[in-house]
């Protein structure tokens, strides 16, 4: 047992006193995660948990000037989308539109003349709020098409307006209509009965929306609000314990072009232990960078993991599979070269197909079934649950499968290279 | 010329030694492109919304109905306990539960019914997913909203007689304020400059890829002057009558071709497997592919005057363009970046390289449009071969 342990910390040894190694291993991932802070807005604290685009500049054109289109500038300049959006009003529909077309502004708004009125006809006209697409002034959003996504934002902002508006206008007409039908009111009191009672339901303060929607993000049974940080962190962590994991093992190669293997063979040390040392050595490194990274990230970006005894359970199982990957290239590999360049692809198709990159329930279920080969799918399976407030019980699929994975890629790889030369020729 | 290319000669020769060259050459950069052009980059595209519809009743059915001719959005009805496993595994981005009390009855009695809409945290898509279900929720809402605004009002008057007259003025309520919400004209029109191409998402993730994987390997031109400089062969060179320039323009000149031929490879596969305009206009094209080489391959040299080693020049470049790559917006579209960011992200060349690319391929930019974007990437290539030649210089 003593050999092995020798073993596997003269070749931990030798990983962290490797500085181009440590810049792959520890400051790569790190970066990488800051970069995301960044740009997710998570380091200034100004953007919301579910990110997206914000601070979107907007170009209001209010040709209307009545109280429905001044409403709409006043929704788009309100402090509740202030972080959202950059509103700027000008009264030249043409300048708006060359600041779109010059990439200035994500969006034109235009509100046309007569927006008001095509909604809200003039006083003795009670008949004309009933919905016409013949008296139809319709608002315009003039697109940029390099901004689909924040174009995508203000198109919602404005449809979620225009509802409100017609939602007025149809509670008006349902509540009115029946009673001129009737006989209660004459048409002439239609419009002034209508505003009365508009006022009053206004000021009413009831919640009006029968069917609300609930939205909720991470785990489906106890909803929560995650931090972005926390889905991007561990997705880089993995993605970096692969090229770890075939770093370390390239040294079983490299010890053997440098003759230090044969050496290692004529001494009493059986190879079962040569390669359980190495093996324990690259695991060792595995655990070692997944700990330094998110107790790192955890203090830079105060993010919560979760359960920490399910964050260890993960950490251990995530570089058991990761290790197995990066032995069992090894095995089939001839040169180190081959394991450099092998490792370095599968590094990052596992992170692209586990989901470092993007969200796994965008991809076709093909790529989908291809994801469970990687130790990154489970992985951030399971830090996904932590984060979302599971239990270490919770992630027994993830952690089970990481360790089959890392039983059987192991065994596989510790069978073939025992057949091999290197071992055999002594 | 006959030096220089046998120099490039040698080079390629070198660098393709090993077959594993094609995957990072063509191999994995079309199938980061293929997957990230289909994944999280924009509102374009149907994305799943998983129903569960425990309600079972007209109302959910026509909440379904509505998704289904929703924009961006197709709708899947599975059971609770599929939603949820697939949600938990990441199989799914979204799920809608329809609760049993969703039923005609409690809306009449004006009781609140609350639907549940879960989504996994930073999905870009979130929003599309929103806006469909709070526009099919809303057509279902509102009439019941409106009938019993309208009773309330009729009630002030005082004209029923009876519970039947009551509910019979409701269900006309109703139905009129249905059939009113079913003739709302759209108020609403969207249009883009004429002589922009539609967007497409996937224009983002081939430009994208494109620098990414080009840059990484001109960035690792540092690792062949580490090289040379640690085994001796440059000193070998030098004692040539090759002289020093020749042997640098062979030397950077055969990484910048390769890179265009592999750029030239991802805008092949950009046109014939994406169907993306990267041939609209050839010389806009080459001028962006050519100063976004160049820039990257000088930064590349004056790396190499820095490092000391080829492992460390290796790992540098890898880190270096994932960095750079991230934060110039090629691996999420820039207009997601908070402001500050995205104004400071333009020290990078990767920026202005994927700007000049994104606008030439979504908003139909011209060479006039994109000369802010080519200039710098030639201020990036002229500054960056000053000091990397300057430093070689003294090195020498």
């Amino acid at each position: 047992m003593r050999r092995i342990l020798l073993i596997a910390f003269k070749d931990l040894l030798l990983i962290i006193r490797d500085r181009s190694t440590v810049l792959m291993i520890l400051i790569g991932p790190f970066l990488l995660t800051l970069g995301m802070g960044l740009i997710s807005g998570q380091m200034g604290g100004s953007a919301s948990p579910s990110s997206g685009p914000s601070d979107i500049p907007v170009v209001i054109v209010n040709q209307d000037g009545q109280s429905l289109g001044n409403a709409l500038v006043n929704v788009l300049s309100s402090p509740e989308l202030a972080t959202l959006l950059e509103p700027g009003l000008v009264s030249d529909v043409e300048e708006a539109k060359q600041q779109v077309e010059e990439d200035q502004a994500a969006a034109a708004i235009i509100i046309p003349a007569g927006f008001t009125r095509s909604l809200i006809p003039p006083a003795g006209e009670w008949q004309a709020w009933l919905p016409s697409s013949s008296s139809n002034i319709p608002l315009q959003i003039y697109a940029n098409p390099g901004r689909p996504n924040s174009v995508a934002v203000v198109e919602s902002i404005v449809r979620e307006f225009l509802f409100r508006v017609e939602k007025g206008r149809i509670l008006g007409w349902t509540a009115i209509a029946p009673l001129v039908a009737k006989g209660v009111i004459q048409p002439a009191q239609a419009e002034d009965v209508g505003r009365a009672w508009g006022e009053s339901q206004a000021w009413s303060g009831v919640e009006k929306d029968l069917i609300r929607v609930v939205i909720t993000e991470g785990e489906a049974t106890r909803p929560r609000d995650l931090n972005v940080m926390a889905s991007m962190a561990p997705g880089m962590a993995l993605l970096f314990l692969m090229f770890t994991a075939t770093f370390g093992a390239r040294s079983l190669l490299v010890e053997h072009r440098q003759q230090t293997l044969q050496r290692l063979m004529i001494t009493p040390t059986l190879p079962h232990q040569i390669l359980l040392g190495k093996g324990i050595g690259v695991y060792l490194s595995g655990v070692v960078q997944q700990v330094l990274l998110i107790g790192v990230s955890t203090w830079f970006f105060a993010l919560n993991w979760g359960d920490a005894w399910g964050v260890l359970a993960l950490i251990l199982c995530a570089s058991l599979a990761a290790v197995g990957w990066g032995l069992f290239i090894a095995a089939l590999a001839r040169t180190p070269a081959q394991v450099a360049s092998a490792g370095t692809a599968l590094m990052l198709v596992f992170g692209l197909l586990g989901g470092s990159f993007v969200d796994l329930g965008d991809m076709p279920p093909a790529l989908y079934v291809l994801s469970r080969l990687t130790p990154n799918a489970w992985g951030l399976d399971g830090y996904a649950i932590l984060a979302g407030g599971g239990s270490l019980s919770q992630i027994a699929q993830p952690l089970l499968a990481l360790l089959l994975m890392g039983v059987v890629l192991i065994t596989l790889a510790g069978m073939v290279l025992m057949r091999s030369r290197r071992f055999a020729q002594v | 010329m006959r030096q220089i290319l046998a120099i490039i000669r040698k080079d390629v020769l070198l660098r393709f030694a090993s077959p594993s060259e094609w995957l990072f050459f063509i191999l994995l950069p079309i199938l980061f492109t293929f997957v990230l052009g289909m994944g999280n980059y924009g509102s374009d595209g149907k994305v799943t919304l998983l129903v569960v519809n425990e309600a079972k009743n007209e109302i959910s059915a026509r909440m379904i109905e509505a998704l289904k001719d929703a924009p961006g959005v197709q709708p899947e009805v599975v059971s609770r306990a599929e939603a949820e496993e697939r949600f938990l595994a990441r199989k799914a981005s979204f799920w809608l539960y329809l609760p049993p009390d969703l039923t005609a009855e409690r809306l009449m009695n004006g009781e609140q019914v609350r639907l549940l809409l879960y989504q996994q945290p930073n999905n870009l898509r979130a929003l599309a997913v929103q806006r469909a279900v709070q526009a099919a929720v809303g057509g279902e809402s509102l009439p019941f909203e409106a009938a019993h605004e309208a009773v309330a009002l009729a009630e002030q008057y005082g004209i029923f007689a009876a519970e039947a007259e009551r509910l019979q003025y409701f269900n006309e309520a109703l139905q009129l304020a249905r059939a009113l919400w079913l003739q709302t004209p759209d108020r609403l029109e969207v249009s883009r400059p004429s002589s922009a191409p539609v967007y497409d998402p996937r224009a983002q993730a081939s430009a994208g890829q494109l620098i990414t994987w080009v840059f990484i390997p001109l960035f690792g031109i540092s690792a062949l002057l580490a090289y040379e400089r640690n085994t001796g062969t440059l000193p070998r060179v030098m004692t040539t009558p090759t002289p020093r320039a020749v042997f640098l323009l062979g030397t950077i000149g055969g990484q910048v071709l390769m890179a265009l031929v592999q750029m030239g490879l991802l805008v092949g596969f950009g046109v014939l497997g994406l169907k993306l305009s990267w041939a609209r206009d050839p010389l806009v094209l080459v001028l962006l592919l050519l100063t976004s080489a160049l820039a990257a391959g000088a930064i590349g040299v004056f790396m190499g005057t820095w490092v000391r080693n080829e492992a460390q020049a290796n790992n540098l470049s890898i880190l270096m363009g994932m960095v750079m790559a991230l934060l110039g917006g090629c691996w999420y579209p820039l207009e997601f970046f908070p402001a500050p960011v995205k104004t400071v992200v333009h020290v990078l060349p990767t920026t202005w390289a994927l700007e000049g690319m994104v606008n030439y391929l979504t908003r139909g930019s011209t060479l006039r449009d994109l000369f802010p974007q080519l200039a710098v990437l030639t201020g990036f290539a002229v500054i960056f071969f000053a000091l990397g030649f300057w430093r070689l210089k003294r090195e020498a």
